[in-house]
């Protein structure tokens, strides 16, 4: 590990750890792993504080590739994972990821309810429109029509937009960046970071090898920068961004500020801690463990 | 500290707390919904946190990342809860991280009934997932037992970095008896420091990565192999049992584990009063099984007797532990119908009359 404590700072290439990428060349997921190098340098983000979580799929290896501590998780499960470890470590930065599979479709409930409870953590989607792991399906971004693997006859379900699922359901900061945009995603990924709350990242990250080389193409063409005019606190302007036939907003849509799960939490931890002596569990489990 | 009057799930959640356990996810179901509603008054007193999730797969995929940042960390549901709770378990094995889990099983397949049974004995001891690996189970009989067990389970999950299961039914849950914590209780195993968890650190030291996913063959084996040990050392060290009324000679040797034991003994008073020569063994792990300590206890009887809530689970460990030594029947109730003193009586008297068919599984 190359990144030193102190007033040091963290150059991107001290995130990366001893692993290399077993994405396809060409893959978008290398431009968001770039971004996420650049951003952390840039908020200097320390390693040793910070948790990146993921389910399964070809985006979920990211946390492999940087060099904090990791989960490698469940199908599905990054925000479940991601809620364990920031209710147990609210001090930590926790970071999930994952596909538009893993997140949308096993575990779409998961992202409804950790939006709903304004979970402190940000979750970056990498949404690639396909199952890239399992090898070219159908996801729930597909768009109609489209012939997959598991679509012979063209997908027959509409699309869901992540934005606006993510807005609708809670999240306080949603934002929609693009692989091939590196600047944009970085600094998407560190307002993302920044953030008090659930953020919601969705990066249109292309799968070259199942959504063929014209994705990447066809993305940049309907890909359309929010207008600097546009009011983010306001969720029906914000609403307005969601995927239109033909158009996909990228920049962030949408931002609110308030108490985060964890503020909530702490604060009824507060309350129901007032003026008893009894010892706390972390002080129980002190006497249990030499180091810990 | 002195004896104090508890249900048996506000003495589970009270156990957990006392044994350190700062976190609690869970999901409502019956019957067990006293336990998490214990832990979201309490955990906050003492730090900690309480967290009612969309359902059983998120509450054990939170206790999953939760565990992995070495907190003492617990969930607890019922028998359909348990079901979908087996994907994590799968991985917490996989991963090696230490959790409580406590099922208060209620009958089933399906929805079932939400009374007491043992139908999740198959479950429980052979793995509760997916790929090779074992839960550690605790069954108590009693509240103060299962007070104690799930301090145990704490101690037995961080030392065997494995999960531990505590196997109750609604009785345990709903039951009143006094109980004791003591205040100065100290963890029944050496524990190490956990150095694996996600703590945050000041760099002083690499990362840690949390995996269950091993693509190389011969580094799975490895793996594997490597969990295959813990089992063996959990069954070399941590079996446990108890004996009743076997201090005296017996014809009869009853086996039964949990609230059926606890309803045995009141049949075996009964017919040691009566003069009828019975006693029971009790296996308070399920896993690892106490299969030499049935063996002995059986081979001082001339036959044995397996009482249990299910059409026939713990009767195939006790079969394994004889091996034909004795002959084996069998008595049980399901669907949520409780095994009375009398009816075990009756059998016991049946048995020793000659009467009872010899239980065979073909
Ligand atoms: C319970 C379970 N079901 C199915 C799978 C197989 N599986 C692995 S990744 C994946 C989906 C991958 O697509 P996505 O989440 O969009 O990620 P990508 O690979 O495209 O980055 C599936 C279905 C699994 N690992 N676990
Ligand atoms: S299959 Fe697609 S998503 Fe997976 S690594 Fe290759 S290009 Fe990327």
């Amino acid at each position: 590990m190359s990144a030193t404590v102190g007033n040091v700072k963290f150059k991107p290439g001290d995130y990366k750890s001893t692993l290399n990428p077993v994405w396809c060349p060409g893959c978008g997921d290398f431009g968001v792993l770039n971004a996420l190098y650049r951003a952390m340098s840039q908020l200097e983000i320390e390693p040793w504080n910070t948790v990146i979580l993921s389910g399964i799929g070809c985006s979920s290896r990211l946390p492999g590739y940087v060099n904090t501590y990791g989960f490698n998780g469940v199908h599905g499960r990054a925000l479940t994972l991601a809620t364990g470890v920031k209710v147990a470590r609210p001090e930590l930065t926790v970071i999930a990821v994952g596909g538009d599979g893993d997140g949308l479709a096993i575990g779409g409930n998961h992202l409804i309810h950790t939006a709903r409870r304004n979970l402190d953590v940000t979750y970056i989607l990498m949404d690639n429109e396909i199952y890239g792991l399992t090898k070219g399906q159908v996801a729930p971004t597909t768009p109609t029509g489209d012939k997959t693997k598991s679509t012979f006859w063209g997908n027959p379900e509409p699309a869901v937009d992540p934005c606006e699922l993510a807005i609708s359901t809670g999240a306080t900061w949603v934002g929609r960046g693009f692989s091939g945009d590196v600047k944009l995603t970085t600094q998407l990924i560190a307002d993302a970071i920044s953030h008090n709350g659930f953020s919601f990242l969705n990066v249109m990250s292309p799968c070259v090898t199942w959504r063929g080389d014209d994705q990447f193409k066809a993305l940049k063409e309907i890909l359309a920068y929010v207008p600097e005019d546009h009011d983010r606190s306001d969720r029906r302007e914000a609403m307005k961004y969601t995927r239109e036939k033909g158009v996909l907003t990228t920049g962030v849509l949408y931002e609110v500020k308030g108490p985060s799960f964890n503020d909530r939490l702490e604060e009824m931890k507060q309350q129901a801690m007032a003026g008893r002596s009894e010892p706390t569990t972390r002080e129980i489990l002190a006497t249990f463990f030499p180091k810990f | 500290m002195a004896k104090k009057l508890m249900k048996g799930s506000e003495a589970i959640g009270e156990a957990a707390v006392q044994a350190g356990c700062r976190l609690f996810f869970g999901y409502p179901i019956t019957p067990q919904n006293e336990i998490p509603e214990y832990m979201s008054l309490r955990l906050p007193q003492v730090g900690g946190c309480f967290v009612q999730a969309e359902s059983e797969v998120a509450a054990s995929n939170m206790l999953y990342g939760a565990a992995g940042t070495g907190e003492r960390v617990m969930t607890s549901s019922s028998s359909p809860g348990i079901s979908l709770m087996s994907e994590a378990a799968s991985y917490l094995a996989g991963a090696e991280l230490p959790v409580v889990i406590v099922n208060i099983v209620r009958a089933g397949p399906g929805l079932g009934g939400i009374l007491p049974s043992q139908g999740d004995y198959f479950q429980a001891t052979r793995g509760m997932g997916h790929g090779d690996f074992r839960l550690l189970v605790l069954a108590p009989w009693s509240v103060q037992e299962a007070a104690d067990l799930v301090q145990d389970a704490f101690d037995l999950a961080d030392f065997y970095r494995n999960p531990v299961m505590v196997l109750g039914d609604g009785l345990i849950g709903q039951m009143m008896e006094p109980v004791e914590f003591s205040s100065d209780r100290q963890p029944i195993k050496e524990l190490q420091p956990k150095t694996w968890a996600a703590t945050g650190c000041p760099g002083d030291r690499p990362t840690n990565i949390i995996n269950s996913l091993f693509l190389d063959p011969e580094e799975l084996e490895r793996h594997n192999w490597k969990l295959k040990a813990k089992y063996d050392a959990m069954t070399r060290d941590e079996i446990r049992s108890a004996s009743y009324a076997a201090d005296d000679d017996y014809d009869v040797l009853i086996v039964a584990y949990g609230t059926v034991a606890r309803v045995c003994s009141t049949a075996i008073d009964e017919l040691r009063e009566r003069g009828v020569r019975v006693a029971m063994v009790r296996p308070i792990t399920l896993f690892p099984y106490p299969y030499q300590a049935i063996r002995d206890a059986a081979l001082r009887a001339s036959s044995v007797l397996v009482v249990e809530l299910s059409t026939g689970q713990m009767i195939e460990d006790v079969r394994l532990a004889l091996e034909g030594a004795r002959p084996i029947h069998f008595h049980s109730r399901v669907g949520g119908m409780l095994v009375t003193p009398d009816e075990v009586i009756e059998k016991v008297e049946c048995i020793l009359a000659g009467g009872a068919a010899e239980v065979s599984h073909g």
